[in-house]
């Protein structure tokens, strides 16, 4: 008797189920709220970018798009939360460097680069070095003649965060050895440059920004000349190689339906014309670089070749 | 200057403004009030709406749902003893003693006016005096953080009752749960055992509740049978009982201004959060109190103290934001992106760039406050009322938004697990006497040590000396010794018995 009517359940849930993952494959893209998650707190550079994102492709996709911040491990929580999730689209990650790149090979994570399948970039931001106003580093020369000699302390926001793998890739390259001095977060590394407690800094344009337009801290280099920044040497200028860039952009779990990645692509393309998009996008300090694609992935697989080498050496 | 500020009185006195900051006050209460959800979830998701409107109502509200998202969520840690948030775990205490002893709206009213208070005077700072503040603020490096937060933790000293080797332990334990996951500075993991989830380590606001909360339920439940008549929280009918005459007011002035000026102080400084600020301002409080025993107990002074000093770090925690564009904790940094989205790019050049936008959301952001005063105080009877059903109904309640708190803050299923850890934890603690509230302090306050002193560290390398070259380090290494020595010897002198008052302090 149990046992017919577990066989009769057992037939009911899988015969229910099929109809159901066929009503869903039958069904359009999207019919209910996609989820993004964003691996970092409120209020960062990737939750702002998420959030415009979001803001804006909902009216072109027609549900509700919405930003839950799942914080904590450097974002790897969160990131590892999605590569686990349901491959129908409903659940997407903020991607950026830090992430996808630096945190698979420079720490234990249980997800790789293949585990999930890139949908969109939306903004990138040129790493820099600054220093404070009145330091005696004038030029990104005396700067590296300056690391060569003494102690000189420079700030990033982690041990293992991207800032951190970048910088040492550049004073590899440069032949330095600073000392470093890592925070929580790349605005309070600002705080001591600018305060005077350390010496120098990586950092963003959104997060150094301000603070170089109230001439209080200088930038010594940056990886792409930006107009903000007239004549302001790029790291290619000193000879040393690589894209030293901040991005994000948003990443779905391998093996979603191409319908997803397609759907997703044709509305980011639309908002990301808007100028009123472009114009939020800007006041946050950052520079539109929407791509996607093949070519843009293969970019990707060259930064992450490189960051496996820089792991390798470690 | 004036002439600045009167344009933006002007500016703000119009009916989209005015709206926003009702509309922003009421969402503020309404999420603050809920446990867990706090102020910055509030914010998040009111922000995309203000996309659509000008910067002076878009930030005015955001302003507004911040202030009083801070404010709501002493209503539900006085009611029904949920503090929904680290910074009014010290008004539960007070607060909800003073609800036990039928006295809610004394307790919802003091809060309210020390809030209201703390607010103001910061707010005023922030109008006043921002650049000179900040200048200050800017002097405090990692190094001279980590003393500021050294001396944050002798509020122990005052908390720990009759056992200080109880409150060190308590603290101690707090310190090491801190501990777990990975280090945001040197991205080491610790204590997960390969468990990616613990990677995060234990999330603040399930573990809030289940050390703090949820331990209350499992009370209650277990002495049912005894206290029949308890099950209901009777209001006194004595009206005097349930207000805060002008001559009570009057004797907390005092404190509320100085707690004031610290939390304006504190949140001044970036990355130090409110939670520091309300410790200090309640441990000097009952350092200086002449009735330094209530505290804990239902004190007035208590709730006074540690109400407007959370508060006042609102107003404060705008200047480093405003005038250098450093945020000082997560929900400044929430709102410096509000800042940011609308075009406003925080920093001193605000200030003559967008002159006639920033006074009239400096005037919102005062007016805010008169706002809130009413607006809370015509919802008291109403949230009394909810607040005196019988228990059989509040604390099922209470479970209820205690595991959707714990669940939505990141909508995370280990996070209800984290809750259920700690209620057992909690309870256990105490069972064998040790304090939950220290506990908390300890766990709060080791993130912000920490990664100041492993920056600290980094910068000072083998020139030791360096730790003690600060003239600012010093103030905060001498503040510590005389506020530890000071009540070490007042306990002496006070000889007050003691084994029976530390297990009662524990206990409850």
């Amino acid at each position: 008797m149990m046992k017919t009517l577990k066989t009769t359940l057992t037939a009911i849930a899988a015969t229910l189920s099929l109809t159901m993952a066929a009503g869903s494959a039958l069904a359009a893209y999207p019919e209910k709220p996609i989820k993004v998650i964003v691996p970092y707190g409120a209020g960062g550079d990737s939750d702002l970018t998420t959030r415009i994102w979001a803001d804006a492709v909902e009216d072109e996709l027609g549900v509700p798009v919405v930003v839950i911040n799942k914080p904590g491990g450097g974002g790897i929580v969160g990131t590892a939360f999605v590569a686990n999730s349901r491959k129908d689209g409903y659940t997407l990650i903020n991607a950026g460097l830090g992430n996808m790149l630096v945190s698979p090979n420079f720490s234990k994570t249980p997800y790789q680069f293949d585990s999930f399948t890139p949908v969109v970039k939306m903004t990138s931001v040129p790493l820099a070095v600054v220093v404070a106003k009145d330091s005696p580093y004038k030029t990104f020369d005396d700067f590296i003649a300056g690391a060569k000699s003494q102690k000189v302390t420079l700030g990033t926001w982690g041990a293992s965060s991207s800032g951190a793998i970048l910088a040492g890739i550049i004073a590899d390259q440069a032949g330095y050895q600073p000392k470093y001095v890592h925070a929580n977060s790349g605005s309070t590394s600002m705080v001591s440059v600018v305060g005077g407690h350390i010496d120098s800094a990586v950092s963003f344009p959104p997060i150094f920004g301000p603070h170089v337009k109230a001439d209080r801290a200088r930038v010594l280099v940056m990886n792409k000349e930006l107009d903000a920044y007239k004549n302001t040497p790029t790291f290619a200028d000193y000879g040393i190689k690589g894209s030293f860039e901040g991005w994000s952009g948003i990443f779905a779990p391998k093996g979603v339906p191409l319908e997803v990645v397609e759907k997703l692509t044709a509305a980011t393309d639309k908002v990301m014309k808007d100028p009123k998009v472009i114009k939020k996008f800007q006041n946050m300090g950052a520079t539109i670089d929407y791509r996607f694609g093949e070519d843009w992935v293969a970019d990707m697989e060259v930064t992450y070749g490189v960051m496996q080498a820089a792991a390798a050496k470690k | 200057m004036l002439e600045n500020i009167l344009n933006g009185f002007s500016a703000i006195f119009a009916i989209g403004p005015i709206l926003g900051i009702i509309a922003g006050v009421i969402v503020g209460i309404t999420f603050g009030a809920i446990p867990g959800i706090s102020a910055i979830m509030a914010i998040a998701i009111i922000l995309p709406l203000t996309f659509y409107v000008d910067p002076i109502i878009g930030i005015t509200m955001l302003l507004a749902v911040y202030k009083s998202g801070i404010y709501g969520g002493s209503i539900s840690a006085i009611l029904i003893n949920t503090p929904g948030a680290a910074a009014s775990f010290l008004t539960a205490k007070d607060g909800h003693a003073l609800t036990k002893a039928g006295k809610s709206g004394k307790a919802l009213d003091i809060s309210l006016f020390s809030s209201v208070s703390g607010e103001m005077l910061a707010t005023l700072v922030l109008i006043l005096v921002a650049a000179p503040i900040s200048a200050i603020s800017l002097q405090a490096g990692p190094i001279e953080k980590v003393f500021v937060l050294l001396f944050a933790f002798t509020v122990i000293a005052t908390m720990a009752g009759g056992s200080i080797s109880r409150g060190l332990l308590s603290c101690t334990l707090g310190m090491m749960f801190a501990m777990v996951g990975l280090s945001t500075i040197t991205g080491a993991s610790r204590f997960t055992f390969g468990v990616t989830e613990l990677m995060s380590g234990f999330t603040f606001t399930p573990m809030l509740i289940g050390v703090l909360v949820m331990p209350e339920v499992l009370n209650v439940i277990r002495r049912r049978k005894q206290t029949q008549g308890s099950m209901t929280i009777t209001r006194s009918s004595n009206p005097a009982d349930n207000r805060i005459s002008l001559k009570e007011f009057k004797a907390v002035i005092g404190t509320i201004l100085k707690s004031s000026g610290i939390g304006t102080f504190i949140g001044a400084l970036p990355g130090l959060g409110s939670s520091t600020a309300a410790f200090m301002a309640y441990g000097e409080a009952r350092r200086v109190s002449k009735k330094p025993d209530e505290y804990g107990k239902g004190s007035v002074e208590g709730i006074a103290a540690a109400e407007s000093a959370n508060n006042a770090v609102c107003g404060s925690s705008l200047i480093p934001m405003l005038t250098l564009s450093i945020p000082g904790d997560d929900v400044a940094a929430l709102l410096m992106g509000a800042f940011l989205i609308h075009g406003l790019t925080p920093g001193p050049m605000i200030f003559f760039e967008h002159t006639e936008t920033i006074y009239a959301i400096f005037a919102g952001f005062l007016i805010t406050d008169l706002f809130l005063l009413a607006i809370a105080k015509s919802g008291f009877r109403f949230f009394v009322k909810l607040a005196s059903l019988s228990r059989y109904y509040i604390f099922p309640c209470v479970t209820i938004f205690a595991f959707t708190g714990a669940f939505t803050a990141g909508q995370n299923m280990n996070d209800i697990l984290i809750l259920i850890c700690f209620t057992v934890l909690g309870y256990g603690m105490r069972l064998v006497g040790l304090n939950p509230a220290i506990f908390i302090i300890g766990f709060i306050l080791t993130p912000y040590l920490e990664q100041n002193l492993d920056q600290a560290i980094a910068i000072v390398g083998t020139d030791y000396h360096l730790f003690f070259a600060s003239p600012f380090a010093w103030v905060f290494i001498l503040l510590s010794v005389f506020f530890v020595s000071s009540n070490i010897w007042m306990k002496r002198r006070r000889q007050q018995p003691q084994s029976p008052s530390s297990l009662q302090e524990a206990k409850t």
